[in-house]
């Protein structure tokens, strides 16, 4: 067997001191992320991007990964105790979670949010262990044409289709490719929006977008406009669950798991659909319907946490097969992978296999260790939520100095972290959509690349790309995910 | 109609405004692909253009759409925004000269007067400064010897020890 092979070998890897020791502080430091409200992976990922110019990338991927899923943990911590929900992902964890710890049983709902996190996330990277490599040698046959149309694809989802309002999400997406368009052009080598200005000449940092959109925009958000907001937080009780609980949990994170891998999977990412749908199969399947929007259901709890946390891990599967990323946090990781020179894509699995195998068994790893440090250790955790928010935030500014000085020592790239973030409390003002923006920017001159490429192949002919089975087919996708909804919505006042 | 979303609305048009600008200047040199550097361009300034105008159309016609509430208060607390951003960029135009560990903590202490002024808790006696800049520095200065020392990434200093 091949893949117990690599994976054995992946384990090795992932299992010396020093990849362990990067392991674990990815995942403490996740989960302190996760539970102080105001900042979230993907921001923390990015602020910590400079490590990639001195640490070799396996390490850094794996202290990485190890943020990412460690702030899923954490996020449902304060979700469950703070009566202000952190990302959007854990807000439906917040209507269950929140109704049990106000009834006295907090301990529950993070036992049932950590361990169901626990097993998802197992399960999910079990699913990426012996899928990624078939996706992987499928995607060796797509071209260029196939390529454009599945980042098309993941711009229409993640723009237009998951959001409540198209032209926001639409404007939010021109927005990232119009940052990702400042630089050289990478097939004619012409520069483009530089305004003469040399520090462009690179392009715009991912770190500058998302630290500025997330960190800096966030903080200055809260100021202007929730300084008076009370944060109240509920009682903490003992981490346990009764067999009762037990009993109700188990059928709710297996069937979550399930609801949430398919929607990491598929380029059209985002947690958000797979926790709502699963809080509504719970909802309904449950023998305790009394409990839902009362006294908190452990159910409501158990099941979003898991399809969460499965959603996430599976993310990781379009991100190392196809280099496609479908959140902001996979696409800063793949601004990761592009510092150190790596394409993540088919050809990461021949070229650097020791690395994808070494970061795979490293989230077997992580998720153990999470286990560890959210069961046992949660009281610690919970000690985080008393920080004042004027020190949370204002110590936020100063990683955010380091994530985008760090990068590239520009003093000019602090003014426009500035600007980014004014940009930043806008679009949030206003409720525009983030992700397009970080994937919009980061995907942009990929796809520009594949296209153009793809037209060169068809001499310029844009029938390239219904002439070709495969482009067909993700051509009808892409229709069938922007027009369905459309005429789904029109159908629904008639009948 | 809605002035604030109208402004958004016309902003995101002097976006595609810019960027098409932007794009007659680029050369359209296409090769084999039929197209050049300066389609892309032109593709997002024109889409901006349009976004713009519908998000201006939505706006004189009774606002965005489908738009949930802004969380927070209705209006903005802009002195407490105005210490914060003061915050930000003096460390910009500082931190080249007084090294990142002082710059960071003036920052700081600057935020904190900021978010404690948004709560209504402005404190400016000299204790409060001085207690605020202690905490500041011992936030920054840990940041700046990991990444110094530990990682070897370049943070300016005020002097070239490595430590301030």
């Amino acid at each position: 067997m091949d893949i117990w092979n690599q994976l054995l070998q992946g384990f090795m890897t992932a299992g010396t001191p020093i990849n362990l020791m990067w392991a674990l502080l990815g995942c403490t430091i996740g989960t302190a992320i996760g539970v102080l409200p105001g900042i979230g992976p993907a921001t923390a990922v990015a602020m910590l991007l400079p490590i990639t110019l001195k640490v070799e990338p396996t390490a850094s991927m794996i202290f990485f990964a190890g943020i990412y899923y460690g702030a899923m943990y954490g996020g449902s911590t304060t979700s469950i105790l703070l009566n202000t929900p952190g990302e959007s992902a854990s807000m439906v964890t917040a209507m269950e979670g929140n109704r049990m710890a106000k009834n006295g049983r907090a301990g529950a709902a993070l036992a049932t949010s950590a361990i169901g996190s626990f097993v998802a996330g197992t399960i999910a990277t079990v699913v990426v262990t012996f899928c990624a490599p078939l996706v992987a040698a499928y995607a060796i046959k797509l071209g260029p044409p196939e390529y454009f149309l599945l980042m098309v694809l993941a711009f229409c989802t993640v723009s237009a289709v998951l959001g409540k309002s198209t032209v926001r999400g639409l404007t939010a997406l021109f927005i990232g490719l119009a940052m990702g368009l400042v630089g050289i052009d990478q097939i004619s080598g012409q520069a483009r929006y530089t305004a003469g200005v040399p520090e462009l000449l690179d392009g715009l940092e991912v770190v500058l977008i998302a630290v500025g959109l997330f960190a800096v925009g966030e903080a200055l958000y809260n100021v202007l406009y929730e300084g008076r907001t009370v944060e109240s937080e509920n009682p903490m009780s003992k981490v346990h669950m009764t067999r009762e609980e037990w009993k109700r949990s188990w059928p709710a994170w297996i069937r979550a798991t399930f609801i949430g891998i398919p929607f990491g999977t598929i380029p059209a990412g985002g947690s958000e659909i797979p926790t709502f749908l699963s809080y509504a199969t719970e909802k309904k399947l449950s023998k305790h319907q009394s409990e839902f929007g009362t006294t908190g259901a452990i159910e409501g709890v158990a099941g979003p946490e898991a399809a969460n946390n499965a959603a996430i891990t599976a993310t990781l599967i379009p991100l190392l097969t196809l280099g496609i990323p479908t959140s902001n946090t996979t696409a800063i990781l793949l601004g990761a992978f592009q510092n150190y020179g790596i394409q993540p894509g088919p050809q990461l699995f021949e070229k650097n296999s020791a690395l994808v195998w070494a970061l795979i068994a490293s989230l077997y790893i992580g998720n153990v260790m999470l286990l560890i440090l959210n069961l046992p250790l949660i009281g610690l955790w919970v000690k985080l939520l008393k920080v004042p928010k004027s020190y949370l935030y204002a110590g936020i500014l100063i990683f955010a100095t380091v994530g985008v000085y760090g990068m590239r020592q520009s003093a000019f790239d602090l003014v426009l972290l500035y600007a980014i973030g004014l940009l930043g409390v806008v679009m949030r003002r206003f409720d525009f959509p983030t992700a397009p923006v970080v994937v919009g920017m980061i995907l942009g001159p990929l796809a520009e690349a594949q296209m153009r490429n793809a037209l060169s192949i068809g001499e310029g002919s844009w029938t390239i790309f219904v002439q070709r089975p495969g482009s067909i087919v993700l051509l009808a996708i892409v229709l069938a995910v922007l027009l369905l909804p459309r005429l789904m919505k029109l159908r629904k006042p008639k009948s | 109609m809605k002035p604030q979303q109208t402004l958004v609305g016309a902003g995101t048009l002097v976006l595609g405004v810019a960027l098409a600008l932007g794009a007659i200047g680029i050369r359209s040199d296409a090769g084999y692909s039929g197209v050049g550097p300066n389609f892309l361009p032109w593709f997002v300034g024109i889409s901006l253009l349009l976004c713009g105008a519908f998000l201006v159309y939505e706006a004189r016609t009774g606002g965005f759409r489908v738009m949930d509430e802004p969380s927070g208060a209705e209006r903005g607390d802009w002195a407490g925004f105005a210490w914060v951003s003061i915050g930000i960029l003096a460390n910009a135009g500082l931190i080249t000269t007084i090294g990142f560990i002082l710059s960071c903590t003036l920052c700081f202490v600057f935020a904190v007067r900021g978010f404690k002024s948004a709560a209504g808790r402005l404190d400016l006696s000299p204790r409060a400064w001085l207690v605020d800049f202690a905490i500041g520095f011992s936030i920054a200065a840990p940041v700046y010897w990991m990444f110094t020392q530990l990682l070897a990434i370049n943070l300016p200093g005020l002097t070239s020890t490595g430590w301030l």
